[in-house]
């Protein structure tokens, strides 16, 4: 029997990365009601700033900065200028429209940077300490704790605050929360922000993590949907249990023999089953 | 007074309408007959595996335009269909209709299953888990590879990669585009038949509202499962006829990505005309082309389509056929003197 600590430890790091990105994705379609595919585009390119920065000699810090900065202020652009224009058609063409800013971001990363084999370095890949016998780097650890950060910090800030109220509001009647006077567009507005934000550090992890590809970190977005449809776009705990099981699923199946090759499926089989699990009562839908 | 409503009850005059599309049905075999000859070979094989691709593009419109339902899972069972055409054809050697006929059929059952769950979903949901499906057959098939005359059930050989026969009738890349060619046009007369026939009303119906349908004694699931069977026939036969073009294919030919390009471009070429699939199987395979040949940068052509897919969701849901039709009818407009509103 294979030792599947290490394992288990790199895949909870991954599966970090896969709750930023999914927290990002079930806020703004609470808020929005759109499903965006591009999440992982907006990561990827987060990651490919950064690296650019950093391969120029800029400061590190300013490096990820300017790039979470760059996937939020697209994401708020896009929302604020286009996703408007979209907003009275069907949610199942508002999510396919995000598609199209994810073609056109692979093709300017594919443009601008190519599809060599990178990797992003973190400063805290070489810091690392033992915990249960086990290694563990720094990043990983960064990784970790920014996921469960990030989802607390939003959980109470849609609990809390008057814009949260708002977003929820609006995720329950979009139509009645407007005509009661909620500021629909500003209310979508920080959603974007907060989803490209996530999306920008995810991507950041990720590329160090995995590696620096714009197909890799775009498509990326496939586990971060799963875990939101484990949680119904609608529940941040249990999208983190999905993100946190298929990171994890993911990792431990690697030194298993004959499944190992197969492992990259797991998002699929989770969500395929978990969509299954939810429909299992036939309702059926006056339209 | 006689009532000038019936007079009038047929939109259009079917003797104009026969003579238009029997010029079209003229105009596209010379097009066929004179293009084939004119190309160099390598514009054949990029127009081969246009042909080919705008069948897979059909059954993406299928789903689209008569259901209203998203798949985004088409691509891979074109790579189902090839996959199965190519361990037929090399397996059991039957000439090369069956070997397409097996992949159309084996690519329209894996249409079922992916289709089963769509009897209980719809829009997004749909979208999602065709996706999921879409990625799942990815890793299988970069797990297993294509089947390339080996031996096993795998058909993976592990010396030189065995060719697929081509068709008796078009052992030339001249000849097999012109083979494609009639391939389409008769993917395209089963779709016609179709949505002309008994199941296009039902779709119809089921598009309008499910509660009419049902009221109205359509068989809902029944219709929602043939849908999505044909649609997986038309993308396994335009998997076969890729891997007949080329003579084997690419296990990493056909991600998820792929998929959700072939649906991008068919809404960018329209969905709901009859030009939407051709046009986008020409955006797919013949626009990179010719930016190779002008040695600009492939990934462009993502940027382009990823912009196409924007404009066209937001100002024009009928994609470029609407707009070539609409520009068709006021240029008639113009020449004839008369108002845009004229029919």
């Amino acid at each position: 029997m294979p030792d599947f600590m290490p394992f288990f430890v790199s895949g909870l790091a991954t599966a970090s990365t896969y709750v930023l990105s999914a927290v990002g994705i079930v806020v703004l379609y609470r808020a929005s009601g759109v499903v965006n595919f591009s999440q992982g585009a907006l990561g990827a390119l987060a990651a490919f700033i950064s690296w650019s920065i950093v391969e120029r000699g800029g400061p590190e810090p300013v490096a990820w900065f300017a790039g979470v900065l760059v996937s939020t202020s697209l994401a708020f652009l896009y929302g604020r200028a286009l996703a408007p224009r979209l907003a009275f058609s069907d949610p199942v063409m508002r999510a396919v429209a995000t598609l199209g800013v994810a073609l056109i971001l692979l093709g300017v990363m594919g443009y601008v940077w190519g599809e060599l084999p990178r990797r992003l370095r973190l400063p805290t890949d070489t810091m690392s300490f033992e915990l249960i016998g086990v290694r563990i780097t720094a990043t990983r650890a960064i990784a970790f704790a920014l996921a469960v950060l990030s989802t607390v910090a939003v959980m109470a800030f849609l609990a809390g605050s008057r814009l949260g109220l708002q977003m929820r509001a609006l995720a329950n009647n979009r139509d009645l929360s407007a005509l009661l006077g909620v500021p629909v567009l500003r209310a979508d507005g920080y959603a974007w922000i907060i989803s490209g934000a996530l999306a920008g550090v995810s991507g950041i992890l990720l590329a160090d993590l995995q590696r620096l590809s714009g197909q890799t970190l775009t498509f990326a977005v496939i586990p971060a949907i799963s875990a939101a449809v484990i949680g119904r776009f609608s529940s941040l705990p249990a999208t983190v249990v999905g993100g946190v099981a298929i990171g994890v699923c993911e990792a431990l199946l690697t030194p298993v023999p004959v499944i190992g090759p197969f492992r990259t499926a797991v998002p699929f089989v989770f969500a395929v089953v978990a969509l299954l699990w939810m429909q299992r009562k036939s309702t059926f839908v006056y339209r | 007074m006689t009532d000038e409503t019936l007079t009038y009850s047929l939109p259009v005059d079917t003797r104009k309408v026969r003579l238009k599309w029997l010029v079209t049905a003229l105009v596209a075999v010379g097009a066929v007959y004179v293009l084939s000859d004119a190309m160099s070979n390598y514009w054949l094989r990029t127009f081969i595996s246009a042909a080919a691709l705008a069948i897979g593009s059909l059954s993406v419109s299928l789903l689209f335009a008569q259901l209203g339902m998203v798949s985004l899972a088409q691509f891979a069972l074109l790579g189902v269909g090839g996959w199965f055409a190519l361990r037929v054809s090399h397996g059991l050697g039957v000439p090369f209709e069956l070997a397409i006929l097996a992949g159309g059929i084996a690519a329209a059952a894996f249409g079922l299953i992916v289709g089963l769950p769509a009897l209980r979903m719809r829009g997004l949901y749909l979208a999602i888990i065709t996706l999921m499906m879409a990625g799942a057959i990815q890793v299988l098939i970069s797990a297993f590879g294509f089947p390339d005359g080996g031996a096993g059930i795998l058909g993976k050989s592990s010396g030189a990669r065995v060719m697929m026969a081509r068709p008796f009738l078009a052992q030339t890349d001249e000849a097999y585009f012109r083979y494609v060619a009639v391939v389409l046009a008769l993917c395209y007369g089963l779709v016609l038949l179709h949505v002309r026939g008994r199941p296009g009303r039902a779709w119809a119906m089921i598009r309008r509202s499910e509660v009419c349908a049902l009221a109205g004694g359509v068989h809902i699931v029944a219709y929602k499962v043939w849908a999505f069977a044909l649609a997986g026939f038309l993308a396994g036969v335009a998997g076969g006829l890729l891997a007949g073009g080329v003579g084997q294919l690419d296990g990493s030919a056909f991600p998820a990505s792929q998929s959700i390009m072939l649906f991008a471009l068919t809404i960018v070429g329209g969905a709901y005309s009859w030009m939407g699939p051709l046009i986008a199987g020409l955006m797919l395979r013949a626009f990179p082309a010719l930016l190779n040949d002008f040695h600009v940068d492939g990934n462009i052509a993502t940027i382009v389509f990823g912009a196409g897919l924007l404009h066209a969701l937001m100002t024009a849901p009928q994609g470029i056929a609407g707009q070539l039709q609409d520009a068709t009818k006021a240029l008639r407009a113009k020449f004839s003197g008369k108002s845009g509103a004229a029919r």
